[in-house]
């Protein structure tokens, strides 16, 4: 076979996505290593400290704390918001206006920016004169989200399931809609069930939105950041500070570029971490059912 | 190879028969304002083939649909053995259905796709299992049984659709809509074969719903021709191609279809553009006058027509064969012929034809 002639001018095309990628990911990630390996005391004044940030990091409590919070925030909403996301699809109607204005309606809380999402549950959960807190209350349950981790928590989740089921809903509503009436008549002439319509017909062909829908909203609900620090501000005392918030107290807060940054370094590793384990365990599993 | 021939190869895979008859049955949509259906009849007998063949649109798919329980007539009787069968859910009727395309469960293997139906009818694990390995012996698919469907090419596919379709002893009825439409062109005289070979060992009674012609007359013992939502005729495949009772089924089955020519009748004899065809015992009148292409050829004298072109099928006898096109009275007809086109105008013998009255055969 004839081999097509090379020119390395070709490489001069590549070169402006080079220069993004380099000035908006490389760059910014490498300041980030090259703060993480020192210790700053002013402009003019900085030690190469090595990985003492990062030993101090991984010994650091507050940042065990955190993290722990952190992954039972992510799968707990991961859990509740799937089956939900997934149940809500299939009572939609397939098709006509009734499914188009349901279909809006419930891409409302997506539209809505995240700051006003916490102010929103600020206020609505607010014992006093909150709509759900107030009514709470009214029902004689002592109920206070200020004060009580466990409300504090309860009221989290709640936000973000009423924030991102919508999500689980469209993508889960799109997979819905591409399975073609046969299989369903398929399944009826068989015999089968509800149960086994949706285990054998419906599951399988959401298999793909659905692994999409939980790598988004893992990641996501990973980097969560602005809604709890408005609802909560990471409290009643640390109860419900995530890995971002507890960032944010160091970097900002405090001032201590070197530790924050090491964290920082930390954090993105883990997140890819995650993510190439449910990648290699879930995706490609799926794919080599396939083969 | 399979031992071939006789029903008994697979006693164990027999499956029950049944009769169908629609009574008068009629359908509307609910909110059209025209019925699909109008007053439909059919007899289908027990373990045979009956296909239903039409345009889109004719109301084949709609009639396939009643049959299966997936949509009620709005009038009419629809019987299975004898007993009314019209209110009776899908499930609960002894019908299954082979699909467009392969329609398996993605996630079980071949073996649980055959084995799902008899499953579901609460059937031992042994004996779902020893029943379907019966059937894919008889389609030849058992060295597939492990694999999952996403790894099948789309014949392997239809075929095992059809063998979970037809894995039920008591299915008496296996509705099958174009279901060689998703098969490659080469692949679907094998399925057609298998199909054939399956309909025959099992005796089911199988309805097929094709546009095909050529899938419904040499797939069925009876066809039926139905076009906007009424059936012109059920006859056998012979018949609805030389007797067709109606213009439509004339023109619809053939290639080419048949000629058709405006025609008038003046005591006894049958006249198109002046000429004289033929005799006929019908009242004066006008008809429309239908003949094949085969049932003409090019004469001395007779009806004048004028050479358009010629398409040239093969040689025989060292004579090109082929089929004439010629104008007739400013009609289009289509005459087989071997031999080269003769030149400029010439006639044709019209040896044997069919009248219309008003869409219907009139002799």
């Amino acid at each position: 076979m004839r081999t097509k002639p090379e020119r390395q001018a070709a490489w001069l095309m590549v070169l402006p996505v080079v220069l993004v990628v380099a000035f908006s990911g490389v760059v910014p990630l490498m300041t980030v290593v090259n703060y993480s390996v020192q210790d700053i005391l002013d402009v003019d004044t900085r030690f190469f400290v090595g990985f003492d940030w990062y030993r101090d990091a991984l010994r650091d409590v507050r940042l065990h704390e955190a993290l722990w919070r952190q992954l039972v925030f992510s799968f707990t909403a991961l859990a509740i918001e799937l089956p939900l996301g997934i149940l809500v699809a299939r009572c939609l109607p397939r098709q006509g206006r009734a499914a188009s204005l349901l279909l809006v309606l419930c891409a409302i809380p997506l539209l809505v920016p995240l700051n006003v999402v916490g102010t929103i549950w600020q206020i609505f959960a607010r014992g006093d004169i909150g709509m759900l807190g107030a009514a709470i209350n009214g029902l004689g349950i002592d109920y206070n989200y200020t004060r009580e981790p466990l409300h504090a928590w309860m009221t989290l989740v709640a936000m973000d399931v009423w924030h991102w089921t919508s999500l689980v809903v469209l993508l889960g509503f799109a997979g819905l809609s591409s399975i073609p009436p046969a299989y369903y008549q398929a399944a009826d002439l068989d015999g089968a069930g509800r149960w086994q319509v949706f285990r054998h017909v419906e599951l399988p062909h959401l298999r793909a939105v659905l692994l999409i829908a939980v790598l988004l909203r893992l990641m996501d609900s990973l980097m969560i950041y602005t809604e709890p620090f408005v609802l909560t501000g990471g409290g009643p005392g640390n109860t419900t500070t995530f890995l971002s918030q507890h960032l944010a107290t160091i970097a900002v807060g405090q001032f201590d570029l070197g530790p924050a940054a090491a964290f920082s370094v930390i954090y993105f590793l883990l997140i890819l971490l995650l993510c190439w384990l449910f990648h290699t365990l879930v995706v490609a599993g799926a794919e080599r059912d396939d083969a | 190879m399979r031992a071939s021939g006789t029903s008994c190869v697979f006693p164990t895979v027999r499956g029950s028969v049944a009769s169908v008859q629609l009574e008068d049955v009629t359908f509307r949509y609910p909110g059209a304002t025209a019925d699909t259906l109008q007053t439909l009849s059919l007899v289908v007998g027990n373990g045979t083939t009956h296909a239903l063949l039409g345009g889109s649109g004719a109301g084949k798919t709609t009639v396939l649909n009643l049959l299966s329980g997936l949509l009620q007539p709005t009038g009419g009787r629809i019987l299975m053995d004898g007993h009314d069968i019209g209110g009776l859910p899908a499930a609960r009727r002894n019908v299954t259905q082979v699909f467009q395309f392969p329609v398996l469960y993605p996630a079980m293997t071949v073996l649980e796709n055959l084995c799902f139906p008899l499953r579901n009818r609460k059937w031992k694990p042994a004996a779902a299992r020893e029943r379907a390995l019966a059937m894919a012996e008889e389609l030849d698919v058992s060295p597939l049984l492990d694999r999952r469907p996403s790894t099948l090419t789309l014949f392997e596919r239809q075929l095992v659709a059809i063998g979970r379709a037809l894995v039920r002893p008591d299915v008496g009825l296996v509705l099958l809509d174009e279901p060689l439409t998703a098969v490659q062109p080469e692949l679907k005289w094998r399925l057609r074969r298998a199909l054939r070979r399956v309909q025959r060992d099992l005796g089911v009674t199988m309805v097929y719903v094709t546009h095909d012609q050529t899938e419904a007359l040499t797939f069925a013992e009876r066809v039926s021709v139905m076009h906007d939502g009424r059936i012109l005729q059920t006859a056998s495949p012979v018949d609805v191609h030389d007797e067709p009772a109606h213009e439509f089924v004339g023109y619809f089955i053939g290639s080419p279809g048949m000629n058709l020519l405006e025609a008038r009748v003046e005591s006894g004899m049958v006249y198109v553009a002046g000429t004289r065809v033929g005799g006929t015992v019908l009242a004066d009148g006008d008809y429309r006058m239908g003949f094949r292409a085969q049932w003409a050829a090019v004469a001395d004298a007779g009806l004048p027509a004028s050479v358009r072109g010629v398409r040239y099928d093969g040689v025989v006898d060292d004579s090109p064969v082929g089929v004439l096109r010629a104008t007739v009275a400013d009609k289009e007809v289509y005459v087989r012929h071997a031999g080269l086109a003769p030149d400029g105008p010439m006639h044709l013998r019209v040896n044997r034809f069919i009248l219309f009255r008003e869409g219907w055969r009139a002799n």
